[in-house]
């Protein structure tokens, strides 16, 4: 089955590269997206806790990334690391007090967290731009090689996707990664087997972190120009419904939810002023008739077993 | 450096704010002991009390009291929509804590966005309820809404004291809070209180906006962060009981104001979220220890 | 030499004397139980034991350490493992995969090891695959390997969670009873394995309500009553010890094989 899919897979990347147009954009946004979703995807999906407050740190590596190389005119890896550090590093500050939390409480804290980095976003304009956003973002590139043509970042995007795979898969079949999925299984367990929640569920937050600025810096750099709307309420929605699609706790579902979800809301756009209405209404009555997400409806058996590997 | 006028008018500001925050904060506490949900959508209760009120005002000519009362009844009816055709059929399919949150936030955004194409995106607001003041003892100014949200507000906690400890729907609803398994053995209809559970606090929430509303102004979009501050109101005083969620909220209220004679309005919510971490930094459970886990 | 001694420990919940004054000590090397009828606090104080509970006064020590208010993993760290009542069963994992979440105190390696994979790492994962099978075959479960873990029958699950518990390499082991909804058949299984995890060097403390497993199996046993301990003594003493018959009657338990 996973044959199909990157079999199906391939055939739509191989379609729109040779086509160009429009859906490259989507999918270079799908690609990011993707990233996102990996990293909340490990925090959600392997210590089974809800974060809704992932694209403050996406904010983080967006901004850090357009202050940076506009106006200090960093270098775009640089930044980009930079950007990755300080919001890994402010996911440790707050993670450590709210982590306590669980479930719903966790889940409006870091849906504030959000909130919070908008209205800063809004409000610092002296740094951010403010409503204005920022533009002028250099594409992505070292040194003196930019990457300029379509295509390429979208090839780019896709290397940087599957390299982030990679990473997640080693993460999550390895001693680390098993302490973080008998977390999502049973606290009480976990802990009576020596495992330190509170620690590792700081981990995975900040891992999501990492990955939710790399993303917002990749934003920056591939469309030129962010603003606060961009990391806002409509991420944390956006983000979500790909989760649901492509099931969490996998190793593949993110990425596939993000091609697909990505894919969605283009079916939404000849509605207008209507879109937000149209794609909640259709969300809420995905969710409400299939609530386990659509890979559980389609029957998909995804492998949730950990394939060791040396 | 701030004036000790402008500290102590921030204060009183702030006492107003804070108990509108602690309404929405024990509409948040309701809906969660009765179902163990947090209802996201909760700050949208708060606007369409406000917008539905303007509406009622302006449009239809219904004096103040009776619009305020109808929207009132309006949200509620609302209230009880969203939880009988998304979050109970969500529900029984056991769904995973995070679609049901986005069900709730998808819901938010649906009713914003309705709400934005019939009635316009415009910050609109209408006058206090006793026209006139504000009262002024020395040079602090007591606006007269603010005594409306302050006595309505105790109205409301003490009605709510009444219905919870002396009567038997009441009593029901808090023995569902307490276990619903054997709320359901003893024969407590559990549907009925989560659907008495969601009109309830849509209504609290509903009195809440429609109470704030002469005081600063509505628009489609002013759910969010009422309904997250009324959360970290919740979460400050814990979820165990309707003033311990009031104080919470004018605690809330009351050091948001003060941060904004210090800082500035733009940071109102930076300094809320910064509350609620040190806060929980020192009181993992809430202030008050309210915080019960349900699993 | 006692591996784990505690001295007058008391829960209170508001208004519950739930564990009164609890003197018990446990040798280096004894299996030694826990009896008493339902609501006679075991649980409690198995809790309490293992860090998941806050005494309300009192003292535990374990390998002569006060491990009174410690953290639950910290007291797993030092070697004491417990099971749960309800069994505590990491969802989403497979049978083989929780019991190799067992070895995570008996190795090491975060982030950095995970993603470099040095070479003493790879041995070590490999070294916990063989030993996740390993205890699966020692209890039984060696054919359900790869199953989903929330597959298996009710019997099984707690013997899945007796194999996790024994991959942290416990000095002792307290078992929470772990003959609950056993069979007969599955209760000898139960009753030799922990015999066996005995003899290999193993302190076992186990809570059981089934006295005849009890009865066979145990060094030592304990009754609490009402959250005293009402004695303590060898299984014969304690099955023609007055008192502790009168608990049971009283309940309409009896010592059933």
């Amino acid at each position: 089955m996973s044959v199909g899919c990157v079999l199906v897979v391939g055939l739509l990347f191989g379609a729109v590269l040779v086509y160009g147009g429009y859906l490259i954009t989507v999918l270079q946004l799908a690609m990011i997206y993707g990233i996102f979703c990996l990293g909340l995807n490990f925090f959600m999906g392997y210590t089974g806790q809800a974060s809704f407050g992932q694209n403050a740190f996406a904010a983080i590596g967006g901004y850090g990334t357009a202050i940076l190389c506009v106006e200090y005119k960093w270098e775009p890896a640089l930044a980009l690391v930079f950007s990755m550090a300080a919001a890994g590093l402010t996911s440790l500050v707050v993670g450590y007090p709210t982590l306590r939390l669980r479930g719903h409480y966790l889940a409006m804290a870091t849906f504030a967290l959000g909130l919070i980095t908008y209205d800063i976003s809004v409000q610092w304009t002296s740094l951010t731009q403010g409503y204005m956003g920022y533009a002028g973002i250099p594409p992505l590139g070292i040194g003196p090689f930019t990457i300029e043509d379509e295509r390429l970042k979208l090839l780019c995007l896709v290397v940087l996707l599957l390299i982030g795979l990679w990473i997640s898969q080693r993460l999550r079949d390895s001693r680390f990664g098993r302490a973080l999925r008998a977390i999502s299984g049973s606290e009480n367990g976990a802990a009576a087997l020596g495992i330190r929640i509170s620690r590792y569920k700081l981990a995975a937050f900040v891992i999501a972190a990492l990955y939710a600025s790399a993303a917002g810096s990749l934003f920056a750099h591939v469309v030129g120009f962010i603003s606060p709307e961009v990391f806002g309420l409509q991420m944390v929605v956006v983000t979500f419904t790909m989760l649901y699609v492509g099931g969490i706790g996998t190793v593949y579902g993110p990425a596939l939810g993000a091609i697909v979800a990505s894919l969605l809301p283009e079916i939404f756009r000849s509605a207008g002023r209507f879109q937000d209405i149209a794609y909640s209404a259709v969300l809420l009555l995905m969710l409400i008739f299939e609530p386990k997400g659509l890979s559980a409806l389609a029957g998909l058996v995804r492998s949730r077993r950990a394939k060791s590997g040396g | 450096m701030p004036s000790s006028v402008e500290l102590v008018q921030s204060l009183v500001n702030g006492v107003g704010i804070g108990l509108v925050y602690g309404l929405i904060a024990i509409g948040f506490c309701v809906i969660y002991n009765a179902s163990g949900i947090v209802n996201f959508a909760q700050g949208v209760f708060v606007m369409l009390g406000g917008m539905f009120t303007h509406s009622l005002l302006t449009k239809v000519g219904v004096p103040i009291a009776l619009s305020a009362l109808i929207s009132v009844a309006l949200v509620a009816v609302v209230g009880l929509l969203v939880q009988f055709f998304i979050i109970t059929p969500m529900w029984n399919r056991k769904a995973p804590l995070f679609t049901i949150i986005l069900a709730t936030l998808a819901v938010q955004i649906m009713i914003e966005q309705i709400v934005m194409l019939t009635l316009g995106d415009q910050p609109r607001t209408y006058p206090e309820f006793t026209p006139g003041g504000p009262l002024k003892i020395g040079p602090i100014a007591f606006g007269y809404q603010l005594f409306w949200i302050l006595g309505c507000g105790i109205l409301m906690v003490a009605a709510l004291s009444v219905f919870f400890q002396k009567t038997r729907i009441g009593r029901a609803l808090r023995a569902c809070s307490q276990n619903r398994e054997s709320a359901a053995l003893l024969g407590i209809p559990v549907q009925r209180m989560l659907m008495l559970s969601f009109a309830l606090s849509a209504a609290l929430g509903a009195a809440a906006g429609i109470l704030i509303t002469p005081t600063q102004y509505t628009a489609y979009s002013v759910g969010g962060p009422f309904g997250i501050n009324g959360f970290i109101a919740a979460i400050i005083g814990g979820f165990g009981s309707a003033p311990a969620a009031l104080v919470g909220g004018v605690l809330l209220g009351v050091v948001q104001s003060g941060a904004i004679v210090f800082f500035g309005a733009g940071f109102k919510n930076v300094v809320a979220l910064t509350i609620l971490l040190i806060v929980l930094l020192f009181f993992p459970n809430g202030l008050f220890g309210g915080l019960g886990k349900r699993v | 030499m006692a591996l784990l001694k505690v001295s007058n420990l008391t829960k209170r919940f508001d208004g519950l004397l739930a564990n009164n004054g609890i003197d018990f000590e446990v040798p280096e090397g004894g299996l030694y139980a826990v009896i008493g009828p339902n609501g006679a606090g075991k649980t409690t104080f198995f809790n309490m034991i293992s860090g998941f509970l806050p005494p309300t006064s009192g003292k535990i020590e374990f390998a002569g350490r006060d491990i009174t208010r410690e953290r639950q993993d910290r007291i797993a760290a030092m070697g004491l493992i417990r099971t749960f009542q309800l069994v505590q069963l990491f969802k989403g994992m497979t049978v083989v995969e929780n019991v190799e979440v067992g070895c995570h105190l008996a190795t090491s390696g975060g982030v950095a090891a995970a993603l470099m994979r040095p070479s003493w790492y790879r041995k070590q994962e490999m070294g916990v695959r063989d030993t996740a099978r390993e205890l699966l075959a020692f209890v039984g479960l060696a054919e359900q390997a790869d199953l989903d873990a929330e597959l298996l029958p009710y019997g099984q699950q707690r013997l899945l969670e007796v194999a996790r518990a024994l991959a942290a390499k416990p000095r002792m082991l307290l078992l929470d009873e772990p003959a609950a909804g056993l069979n007969t058949h599955e209760t000898d299984a139960l009753a030799g394995i922990i015999q066996k995890v005995n003899a290999r060097g193993v302190t076992v403390l186990l809570i059981e309500h089934d006295v005849g497993l009890v009865t066979r199996i145990a060094h030592r046993i304990a009754v609490l009553d009402f959250g005293r301990k009402l004695t303590e003594g060898t299984p014969d003493e304690i099955t023609r010890h007055p008192e502790v018959i009168a608990a049971y009657l009283g309940t309409g338990d009896s010592a059933d094989a």
